[in-house]
């Protein structure tokens, strides 16, 4: 019996060997899936010290010396890497806005002209605030954002209140000498209860202009999306497979000798897959939005992105099967491609809290356009004008796919 | 009308240095039933593959239905069927499903469709499982259906690659009943196969096909003929004494007589008379034999003189 077992086994392991591409798949599968995930998660999970800095933009436009001082300690800070410039000019509050609502920088700063009078105007009033804003795309979520706000507010209140000490120090003294003698102890209690009172800096979060709603991703904003282009994108398995089954049941031959040119048939193919992607994109959305009230935004841009990731999803479904020759290699290939893209274009983590050249990597992937999308519509409020720059370059990704297919495309 | 319907010269199909058909050159006239009998592996469907507009020729040309299968291959797929060997059919859906959905994709729809779907399902005796699901059918069932599929548009040129592989005997009756029927309505059909009895009792001519050549091509009567009247192998003992090979050629029964391994090869006019003459010789010579096999006069004997081997190897 135990040589049935071991002459199944070697006959087995000699088909699979023969199948070069899909044992290269079933390794490389992993491997990619590894490689992507560390690199991507990278700056989430390294403490800051040894990992990749995140780049801090600061606009100082502080006429006094206070944000110069905060934003010097900023720099100290493990982790941070402040840009005071960028392409080797002072940092504007123009170029700050235009680098976040590009997607190059999740979060600016700016210090404003009266930051350093403000704090010191404090001992005028005690009303006063010194006003710090915080640029960020409204995409970003919280969990990114509320770090950065907390080291910049608590660096810049440790500046001010530093900055104060000699000034009300003086005020204080002073007050004590009128007093004297006899009564020197209860200005002393009131100075106490004075340098309690913080809160000299005050923060304000804002977007960049035109970014419409200052409405922040929750977690359904987020992962809805994430989900369902990395769902949609499963078809590509489920259709590479049937074409290579219909090649390898004949009924693929019968078509192909059909008076059909190979794009209709590929065509027809490819379109019963197309409206399942569009069935997978509504119940998804549906599903978010009337059972958890995620807010859909307008209905024909979500439309359009939607249409334009159907086609693309579907388009490197018949690109796959014209690579793989058997099943593994298509199941294989599938998975990797799949799950690298969906990695890579921030369907499971999101793009901002990747490095630098994973974000690049990202707009090479229609995964990365999708979620751009998708999130125009869903956070930042855009309407069909907004979106057609994804929704073209879906379509792009959509055309090259199918037409390779086409040109690729053998029966032998 | 030329009164050839399909005429090739010089296809060659090769796969990197293999080649697969080596300079195919023959005409099929309109009406006919012309058979490729070879065994596996010889050449058969890939030249249907290439008379069909699914492969390219490495070489040569092909003339189908008065169009040539490189420059027009959407005319040749109009006017042509096929029938594959493997059962090119949806498992899953019904018999009448599968054939909506060919006719379909042959442009025809609405009562045009039924009514073809209707005469084809009575055709191959299927009327009434038309709703059954095919993956419930008998093998039989299926490759009527299969060649069902590939009859709906009424094609010029029917190919059927190897339709009966794998069908009990009463269903391959069916079918050649079919392709008689088919035949007499003026339907020309390639018939591929690797028995010899069916090339013998459907096809007008045939063309034995070997390692991608065709080695003889005629009419079953004339091939056979040619032959004479049979094949006689002879296993010796202890080798053969010195002449006896010239004393057999020597027969007046004996067309000739070769060695083949160990063997003595012996293409008689007449099988029997020859088998007495032989026998008789032997006991002169104190010959002693071995083994004896006489082979009746048939395609199958035909393929082993032409070739060594049978047509089933």
């Amino acid at each position: 019996m135990l040589r049935q077992v071991l002459s199944i086994t070697w006959k087995d392991l000699k088909i699979l060997f023969k199948d070069i591409g899909g044992m290269a798949v079933l390794f490389l599968m992993p491997m990619m899936f590894i490689i992507v995930m560390s690199t991507a998660l990278q700056g989430t999970f390294d403490p800051g010290d040894t990992g990749q800095p995140r780049h801090l933009p600061v606009v100082n436009l502080d006429s006094g010396g206070l944000a110069a001082e905060a934003i010097a300690q900023l720099d100290n800070i493990d982790g941070i890497e402040v840009e005071t410039a960028w392409e080797d000019e002072p940092l504007t509050r123009e170029r700050a806005e235009a680098l976040v609502s590009d997607g190059d920088r999740a979060v600016a700063v700016v210090f404003p002209a009266d930051f350093s009078a403000r704090v010191e105007g404090r001992l005028e009033d005690a009303e006063a605030r010194a006003t710090i804003e915080l640029i960020t795309d409204p995409a970003v979520s919280t969990q990114f954002i509320a770090p950065i706000q907390g080291m910049v507010f608590g660096v810049a209140e440790r500046v001010a209140e530093t900055a104060l000490i000699p000034a009300r120090l003086e005020a204080g003294l002073a007050e004590v000498l009128t007093h004297l003698p006899g009564e020197a102890q209860i200005p002393l209690d009131e100075m106490t209860i004075e340098a309690e009172e913080t809160n000299v800096v005050h923060m304000e979060q804002v977007a960049p202009p035109g970014m419409g709603i200052e409405v922040f991703p929750d977690s359904y904003q987020q992962n809805v999306p994430g989900y369902t282009v990395f769902g949609v994108f499963f078809i590509v398995a489920t259709m590479a497979e049937s074409i290579l089954r219909e090649k390898q049941e004949g009924t693929f031959r019968r078509l192909l000798v059909a008076p059909l040119p190979k794009p209709i048939l590929l065509a027809g193919k490819l379109l019963p897959y197309y409206l399942v992607n569009l069935l997978q994109v509504a119940v998804m959305f549906g599903v978010a939005h009337f059972l958890f009230g995620m807010a859909l935004g307008q209905p024909a841009a979500l439309l359009a992105v939607s249409l334009a990731l159907a086609a693309a999803a579907t388009g490197l479904g018949v690109l796959v099967a014209t690579f793989g020759k058997t099943q593994t290699q298509i199941s294989g290939l599938s998975v990797l491609l799949t799950l690298t893209m969906s990695a890579m274009g921030g369907c499971l983590v999101p793009t901002f809290a990747m490095p630098d050249f994973m974000q690049t990597l990202a707009r090479f992937t229609p995964h990365g356009w999708a979620m751009q999308g998708f999130q125009d519509v869903l956070v930042r409020g855009y309407g069909l004008v907004g979106v057609w720059p994804e929704a073209a370059v879906l379509l792009g990704f959509a055309a090259v796919f199918f037409l390779v297919a086409v040109w690729r495309f053998r029966f032998d | 009308m030329s009164e050839n319907i399909i005429e090739a010269q010089g296809l060659v199909k090769r796969y990197g240095d293999v080649e697969a058909v080596r300079g195919l050159s023959f005409a099929i006239r309109h009406g006919e039933v012309f058979g490729f009998l070879g065994p596996n592996g010889a050449g058969k469907t890939t030249t249907i593959s290439m008379l069909s507009c699914l492969l390219e020729p490495s070489d040569g040309t092909a003339i189908v239905a008065g169009h040539d299968v490189v420059k027009a291959p959407q005319q040749v797929k109009r006017r042509i069927g096929l029938v594959p060997q493997e059962l090119a059919l949806y498992p899953t859906l019904s018999a009448r499903d599968n054939l909506n959905f060919y006719g379909r994709i042959y442009g025809l729809h609405g009562r045009a469709l039924r009514q073809r779907v209707d005469e084809t399902l009575e055709m191959v005796g299927l009327a009434e499982r038309a709703s059954g699901a095919v993956e419930t059918f008998s093998g039989g069932m299926k490759r009527r259906l299969n060649i069902a599929a590939g009859l709906l548009h009424c094609p010029e040129v029917l190919f059927l690659d190897e339709p009966t592989v794998g069908v009990d005997p009463q269903s391959r009756n069916a079918i050649f009943e079919h392709v008689e029927r088919l035949n007499a309505a003026g339907m020309t059909i390639l018939y591929t196969t690797h028995y010899m009895e069916e090339a013998e009792r459907l096809c007008h001519r045939v063309a034995i096909i070997d390692q991608g050549r065709i080695i003889a091509l005629d009419t079953p009567y004339k091939l056979v003929a040619d032959l004479g009247g049979g094949i006689i192998h002879l296993g010796v003992a202890n080798g053969m004494a010195e002449g006896l090979l010239d004393q057999i050629r020597a027969l007046p029964e004996v067309r000739a007589a070769t060695r083949l391994d160990g063997k003595v090869k012996v293409e008689a006019t007449r099988a029997q008379e020859a088998l007495v003459s032989l026998l008789a010789l032997f006991n002169r010579t104190d010959t002693d034999v071995t083994a004896l096999e006489v082979l009746e006069p048939n395609l199958e004997t035909v393929f082993l003189h032409l070739t060594g081997k049978r047509l089933r190897d």
